[in-house]
């Protein structure tokens, strides 16, 4: 495992601030933040790349706070690839056992096992100049992944891709994890990213970590209000989902969900909070959502409101004031809401 | 390139700008074709048979390649460390090193000369067999000092270009500082490399001022093409000084076209 002790570094524009982690072998490890929560930083700094002014980092027992980059065996995957654009991709991947002294057929052995697993061995011959950045990417992975490090460090991996190519690497992820066990640390801004891939998560925010947990218990209980507005937007559960007669239906902790996504098993659902009506009364229309609960929070925005109604599971509505005022909304308040099945995104 | 002056609306503002342009240009073609057609090429060929223009050309070629292997062995290092240092006293460095470039070569020779020849540190240095006043060592010394801001300033822009994540990456595959340095750095410097062998290689050829100061114009020992050309102009040896003329301004053109090619010239100043 590795220990992140009361880390301080400052760069000046971009700055840790007596940060401590602590990432178990094998874990899944997302950090979340805004742009200039000191994410990228703290990866470098953990890579070796900067020595931090105070704090130990503890690599499965060995102090590595003193040691260069090459001794640490960490890997390092950065959102622009960072492919040596002299090389081919065959010898970007092999690049890193230069150092090692190992026999060349193991090393053509493991270059073609990558290969294959990331699906890339058609390109070995070709220069990344040529290639699309989820192709890059996928060598960037290849070469971090050839050392066996024991941490590999994603630096928002899949920010400069296309949507479908970062469905199909982020899936690519998952897989590369449970096939090696690696433990990985991976930065993003994207909550999506953080729910399907991490098994833990923390975020951050100005050089400091705000909270640390499992993503659907920080999503679900945030402990601040920088937090609860950096996460709370979304209406973001886990569940079971079935499909009968081409409509998914979704159990969220008792609460049936339908959506017009077709798509069983467990899932992940999401509904926009402005996406939800809310009402006094049980409305008569077409919308195939609708759920009785109390309200549990307001939190006043200015221009919008944030009304949490629990029904069963706590949903965020976003309402405008001139609603909020005309329904007499208060705390603890019976209200209906009510939402399309077009508006339930599910995903796995 | 849309609406450039290949397609003028004709005002009469662009076509004066523009006249200015193509005078300025017939004037610089006016003066190498000058040099160029002031002898016949039966008279060139015969002065580049002459022992004089093959001792020049020799020495120029030879001090020229010494003096631009230096400014890149020592051009090089110094470029790295300024381009990704981050040290207190950084930009007064980068200023002293940037200082031979506004300097008249005259006077950057008379330091050499004042330095190499009339002070403790240059005799000791004779003594090791080390002079460099009135030697053909005293060339390269002269071209070096002139040159290397030209390697320094193009090697740290181009250090300058290349993002350092990827030598971050390097260093988690297993490399040192300085495997980093000649497996990723250098080979992503190529171009820049190039331009300022080039630009630095042709300057040192050209080289005249700083050189006559501290080498000497001395017939057969100290006489690159320059001082060739300055010596047979003095006394009238028109035909040979025409030829060494003729081989610089073509040494010029050709270095112009492959520094052009690599890139480079927007990182000289």
């Amino acid at each position: 495992m590795i220990k992140i002790e009361h880390i301080s570094k400052d760069l000046g524009e971009f700055f840790l601030k007596d940060v401590s982690l602590d990432i178990n072998d094998g874990e899944y490890f997302m950090l979340l933040g805004p742009t200039g929560a000191g994410k990228t930083i703290l990866l470098e700094t953990i890579a070796g790349i900067y020595h931090p002014d105070k704090g130990r980092i503890i690599l499965n027992g060995r102090d590595i706070t003193n040691l260069p980059p090459r001794g640490r065996n960490i890997g390092m995957v950065y959102q622009d690839y960072m492919l040596f654009p002299y090389l081919t991709v065959e010898k970007n991947i092999r690049f890193g056992l230069r150092s090692k002294k190992i026999a060349e057929a193991e090393v053509s052995r493991r270059v073609d096992e990558l290969a294959s697993l990331l699906g890339i061995s058609h390109l070995l011959h070709r220069y990344s100049g040529t290639m699309s950045g989820g192709e890059q990417q996928r060598v960037a992975i290849a070469r971090a992944l050839i050392m066996e490090p024991e941490i590999l460090l994603l630096d928002e991996p899949l920010s400069a891709l296309d949507n479908e190519t970062r469905g199909r690497l982020r899936e690519e992820l998952r897989k590369i994890h449970s096939l090696t066990q690696t433990t990985m640390i991976h930065v993003t801004h994207s909550f999506d990213e953080a729910f399907m891939l991490g098994n833990q998560m923390a975020i951050m925010n100005q050089g400091g970590v705000v909270q640390v947990g499992e993503p659907s218990e920080v999503f679900r209980k945030p402990n601040s209000r920088f937090a609860a507005d950096f996460l709370g937007v979304t209406n973001l559960f886990r569940g079971e989902a079935t499909i009968e007669n081409g409509i998914s239906y979704i159990s969220v902790n008792g609460v049936k969900m339908v959506s017009s996504i077709p798509k069983s098993g467990p899932v992940y659902v999401s509904i926009r909070p402005e996406d939800i009506l809310v009402s006094l009364k049980p409305i008569d229309s077409s919308a195939r959502n609708s759920f009785a609960g109390n309200i549990e929070g307001i939190a006043d925005n200015g221009v919008v409101i944030k009304v949490t109604v629990n029904v069963g599971v706590p949903f965020i509505v976003v309402i405008t004031r001139r609603s909020f005022d005309d329904l007499h909304l208060e705390n603890g308040m019976l209200v209906y809401i009510t939402f399309k099945a077009s508006a339930v995104h599910i995903f796995s | 390139m849309l609406h450039g002056f290949s397609k003028p609306r004709g005002t009469r503002f662009r076509v004066i700008t523009l006249g200015f342009g193509v005078a300025l240009a017939i004037f610089i073609i006016s003066v190498l074709i000058g040099v160029i057609t002031h002898t016949t090429p039966l008279a060139f060929v015969h002065s580049l048979a002459s022992k004089e223009i093959h001792f020049a050309i020799g020495l120029s070629l030879v001090t020229s390649v010494i003096s631009t292997i230096w400014c890149i062995v020592v051009a090089v290092p110094a470029a790295y460390s300024l381009a990704r240092g981050n040290f207190r006293g950084k930009s007064l460095l980068n200023a002293i090193l940037d200082m031979p470039l506004a300097l008249p070569p005259l006077v950057a020779g008379v330091g050499l000369l004042i330095l190499f020849g009339t002070t403790a540190f240059g005799s000791e240095l004779a003594k090791v067999g080390l002079a460099f006043v009135f030697t053909p060592k005293g060339i390269v010394l002269a071209q070096f000092f002139v040159n290397v801001p030209f390697m320094f300033r193009i090697m740290r822009s181009t250090f300058q270009g290349i993002n350092p994540r990827y030598e971050y990456v390097a260093q988690t595959l297993g490399c040192t500082e300085a495997q980093t340095f000649w497996r990723v750095t250098m080979p992503m410097s190529k171009n820049g490399l190039m331009a300022g062998s080039i630009i630095t290689w042709c300057r040192g050829i050209g080289e005249f001022g700083a050189a006559l100061m501290v080498a000497g114009a001395t017939r057969m020992k100290t006489e690159t093409l320059p001082i060739l050309l300055y010596l047979n102009m003095s006394c009238g040896e028109l035909p040979l000084a025409i030829a060494a003329a003729t081989i610089l301004i073509i040494i010029s053109l050709v270095s112009l076209f492959i520094f052009e090619k690599f890139g480079g010239a927007a990182r000289v100043f």
